[in-house]
C-alpha cells in the first residue's frame, strides 16, 4: 500500500497530539520533580488548552480531504466542537487548582487524566470512522471513571465512580455492537473494502441504496441512539446520573456534565445528522421512512428527558443533585437541535451550557469547602448578603440555566427551539418551552433562599483565590457575552454551516 | 460444514455464556468464560481471521483469564469442596496428557520443515493473516492503533491513581 495516499498530517491531528502531549508532561514533570507544585501541573495543562486552541485556529478553513485513511477529518463540526471541549477544559483546570490544594490530592494525575480527557473529547469530535469515534471514547469514559473516584477516602466518590463505570461499560457495550451491526448493514459483496465503519463511505452506501440489510441499520442506529443516549444522560437512560454527579468530586463534576454531554453531542451530530440523516435525503423513500422512526425516537426521548429532568430536580434538597437533574433536562433541550438535524444549535447551545454549568458547580464549590459538606439547599439559606459576589454570580448562571434573557442560556434555547420550530416538530417546541417554565421554579428557589430567607447556621463567607476568581469573571463576562452579543459566534457557525452543506453535496 | 462448525461452537459459546451467570462459584464462572472465549475463536477461525483466533486464546483465554482466576481466589477463599477429594485419581491423568503435548511438540517441529507456505495473494486466505493485519495496522489503521497506546497508558494511570497507596 502507498503511503502517501493515507493522508498523514500531523497538522490535522495537532490540537490532539498537544493536549496528549502536555499530559505526559504532567506525568513527567511529576515523576522527575518528585511531586511536581499543584500550580505548575495546572499551568502545564493550561498550556495545552491554549496551544491546542491555537491549532484548531490554524485548522480553521482548512477543510482538506479526510486525513489518515479516512479516520480523522476537518470539517466545521470538529472545529466548532474542539472549542467547546477547549472552553470546558480550561475553565475546570482554572476551578480544580484550589480545590486540589485544599483537598491536598495529588496534582498531577488529576491534571493528566484531565488533558487525556480532553484528547478523547477531541478525537470524537474529530472522528470520522466509528473505530475512532469508539476510541475516542472510551479514552473520555475511562478517564472520568477516575476522575469521578478521585477522592479516595469519600465514600460518595467511590460509589459515584464504581456506578460510573458498570454502567458506562455496559452502555459502551451498547454502542459498540450497534458499530458492528452499522458495519455489516454497509456490506457490499466484491467492493473494496466489503463492509466499513468509514462515516463518509457509509453514507455513499445509504444514499446509493446499496446495503446490505437497512432493517440491521436500524437495528444499529438503534443500539447507537442507547450508546450516546446514555453519555449525554437522556430519559430513559439518565439513571446514572444524579449519583454520580452527587458522588463525584464538584470540578469533576462541572466537567462530566458539561465536557463528555458536548462530547457525546458531537458524535451524536457526527453519526445521525452528518451520514444518516444526510444520506437518506438523497436515498430511497424505505430509508426515508428508517430516517423518519429514528427522528421520532429522539422527538419522544427529547420530551421524556426534560420533562423527567425538570420535574425530579423540583423535590432535590442536594444542590449538586439538584443540578445533576437540570443537567438532564438541558440534554433535553439539546438533543432538540439532533431531532432538528441543526448541529450548529447544538454546538452553540453546548457552548453557552459549558460556561453557564461550570460557573455555577465553581460558586459551589467555593461554599461547599473542603470535603464536600455544605452541598445541601438548606447551607444556602441567607448566605446572599454575607457573601454577596459569590451569591450574585451564583444567581447570574442559575437565572441564565433558566433562560432569562441577555445571557447565554437564552440564547441557546432560542436556537435550538427555533431550528426545531423550522423543521416542523411544533409539539416538541411547546413542551421543551413548558418545561422551561417549570426550571425556573427551582432555579428561583436557590436564589430566594439565599437572599430573603434567615441563615439557619453561621457561614463565614468563603475567601476566593485568585485562579477561581479569574475563572468566576471570565465565566460570567462570557455569559452576557453570548446572551448580548452572540453575532459573531453565530456568523462563525452559519459559515460553517454554509461549508458542511458544501461537503455533502459534493 | 462450515454451518454445522458454526452451530457447534455458537451453542457452546452461548451455553458457556449463560452458565457464566448461572454458577455460583465465581470461580466456575470464570472457567465458563474460557469456554465461551475458546469456541469464539473457533467462530474467528470459521471466519478466516486465524491471527484473531490465536490472540483469543493466548490473550483473553490465557494471560487475562489466569489474572481473573488468580484474582478471584485471593478475594475469597471459598469453604471445602468435598468433591476435589474425591477425584484423586485426576491427577494421574497429567501424566499421559503431559505425554501427549511432548509427543505433538515434537510432532511439529518435524514437520515444520516440510510445510509449503500459501502463495502470497489469495485474498480470500489471506485476510487473516499476520501480514495483512500488521499492513492494515500500520496504514488505514495507523491512528486507532495509536490511539489505543494513548487509551492504554491513561489507563494505567487511571489504575494506579485508584490502588496505589496513602501516603501519610
Amino acid at each position: 500500500m502507498d503511503t502517501s495516499s493515507l493522508g498523514i498530517s500531523y497538522h490535522a491531528i495537532l490540537p490532539e497530539l498537544i493536549t496528549a502531549t502536555a499530559a505526559i508532561a504532567i506525568m513527567v514533570g511529576d515523576a522527575v520533580a518528585r511531586k511536581i507544585s499543584r500550580r505548575t501541573a495546572g499551568l502545564l495543562a493550561l498550556a495545552g488548552c491554549a496551544g491546542a486552541a491555537v491549532a484548531v485556529f490554524s485548522l480553521w478553513g482548512e477543510t482538506g480531504p479526510a486525513f489518515y485513511g479516512g479516520m480523522i477529518i476537518n470539517d466545521p463540526l470538529r472545529l466548532s466542537f474542539a472549542i467547546v471541549f477547549l472552553a470546558v477544559s480550561t475553565l475546570t483546570v482554572l476551578i480544580s487548582i484550589r480545590w486540589i490544594e485544599d483537598e491536598g490530592l495529588p496534582a498531577g494525575e488529576y491534571f493528566a487524566l484531565l488533558m487525556f480527557a480532553t484528547t478523547g473529547m477531541l478525537l470524537m469530535a474529530s472522528a470520522n470512522d466509528l473505530v475512532m469515534i469508539f476510541l475516542g471514547l472510551e479514552i473520555t469514559s475511562i478517564s472520568t471513571y477516575v476522575l469521578c473516584g478521585y477522592r479516595r477516602q469519600d465514600i460518595r466518590s467511590n460509589e459515584s465512580a464504581v456506578k460510573y463505570f458498570i454502567l458506562g461499560s455496559f452502555s459502551t457495550a451498547f454502542l459498540l455492537y450497534g458499530i458492528a451491526l452499522i458495519y455489516g448493514a454497509c456490506y457490499i459483496s466484491g467492493a473494496h473494502p466489503a463492509a466499513t465503519t468509514n462515516l463518509q463511505l457509509i453514507r455513499e452506501r445509504i444514499a446509493d441504496g446499496a446495503l446490505f440489510s437497512p432493517r440491521m441499520l436500524m437495528a444499529g442506529a438503534a443500539m447507537m441512539i442507547v450508546g450516546f443516549g446514555f453519555k449525554v444522560a437522556t430519559a430513559p437512560f439518565h439513571i446514572w446520573s444524579p449519583d454520580v454527579y452527587q458522588g463525584a468530586p464538584t470540578p469533576v463534576t462541572a466537567f462530566l456534565s458539561t465536557g463528555s454531554k458536548a462530547a457525546a453531542f458531537a458524535s451524536f451530530s457526527r453519526v445521525f445528522i452528518l451520514t444518516f440523516a444526510a444520506a437518506s435525503v438523497m436515498g430511497s423513500p424505505e430509508l426515508r421512512e428508517l430516517q423518519s422512526a429514528w427522528t421520532g425516537v429522539l422527538a419522544v426521548m427529547a420530551i421524556l428527558t426534560m420533562t423527567i429532568g425538570n420535574l425530579v430536580a423540583i423535590v432535590q434538597t442536594n444542590i449538586k443533585r439538584m443540578l445533576a437533574y437540570s443537567s438532564i433536562a438541558h440534554a433535553g433541550y439539546a438533543l432538540m437541535g439532533i431531532v432538528a438535524r441543526d448541529w450548529q444549535a447544538v454546538a452553540f447551545y453546548m457552548i453557552g451550557y459549558a460556561v453557564i454549568n461550570i460557573g455555577a458547580f465553581a460558586v459551589i464549590e467555593a461554599i461547599a469547602r473542603r470535603g464536600d459538606i455544605r452541598t445541601s439547599l438548606s447551607d444556602y439559606s441567607g448566605i446572599g448578603f454575607r457573601s454577596l459576589g459569590l451569591a450574585s454570580v451564583l444567581s447570574l448562571f442559575l437565572l441564565s440555566l433558566a433562560g432569562i434573557p441577555a445571557t447565554a442560556g437564552f440564547v441557546g434555547k432560542l436556537l435550538v427551539f427555533k431550528s426545531a420550530w423550522g423543521a416542523g416538530f411544533h409539539m416538541l417546541v411547546v413542551i421543551a418551552v413548558i418545561n422551561s417554565a417549570v426550571s425556573w421554579y427551582y432555579y428561583l428557589r436557590v436564589i430566594v433562599l439565599m437572599f430573603f430567607s434567615e441563615p439557619a447556621a453561621e457561614f463565614n463567607p468563603p475567601s476566593l483565590t485568585k485562579s477561581l476568581g479569574v475563572a468566576l469573571v471570565i465565566m460570567a463576562i462570557a455569559t452576557f457575552y453570548l446572551g448580548l452579543l452572540p453575532g459573531r459566534a453565530l456568523a462563525l457557525l452559519e459559515n460553517a454551516k454554509n461549508q458542511a452543506t458544501m461537503i455533502v453535496a459534493k | 460444514m462450515e454451518k454445522a462448525v458454526f452451530i457447534i461452537f455458537a451453542i457452546v459459546a452461548v451455553g458457556s455464556a449463560l452458565n457464566l451467570i448461572a454458577q455460583r462459584n465465581p470461580l466456575y464462572s470464570a472457567l465458563s468464560l474460557i469456554g465461551t472465549l475458546a469456541s469464539l475463536s473457533a467462530l474467528y477461525v470459521t471466519l478466516h481471521a486465524q491471527f484473531i483466533a490465536a490472540m483469543q486464546i493466548i490473550v483473553y483465554a490465557g494471560a487475562i483469564m489466569v489474572l481473573f482466576v488468580f484474582v478471584i481466589m485471593l478475594l475469597n477463599t471459598p469453604e471445602d469442596h468435598p468433591e476435589i477429594e474425591k477425584q484423586q485419581w485426576l491427577r494421574y491423568l497429567a501424566i499421559p496428557f503431559a505425554a501427549v503435548l511432548i509427543g505433538e511438540a515434537l510432532y511439529v517441529f518435524r514437520e515444520i520443515r516440510n510445510i509449503t507456505l500459501p502463495a502470497q495473494g489469495e485474498a480470500e486466505h489471506a485476510i487473516g493473516t499476520t501480514w495483512s493485519i500488521g499492513t492494515n495496522l500500520f496504514t488505514q489503521y495507523l491512528l486507532p492503533f495509536e490511539a489505543t497506546s494513548v487509551l492504554i497508558l491513561m489507563a494505567i494511570i487511571g489504575a494506579i491513581v485508584l490502588a496505589r497507596r496513602e501516603e501519610s
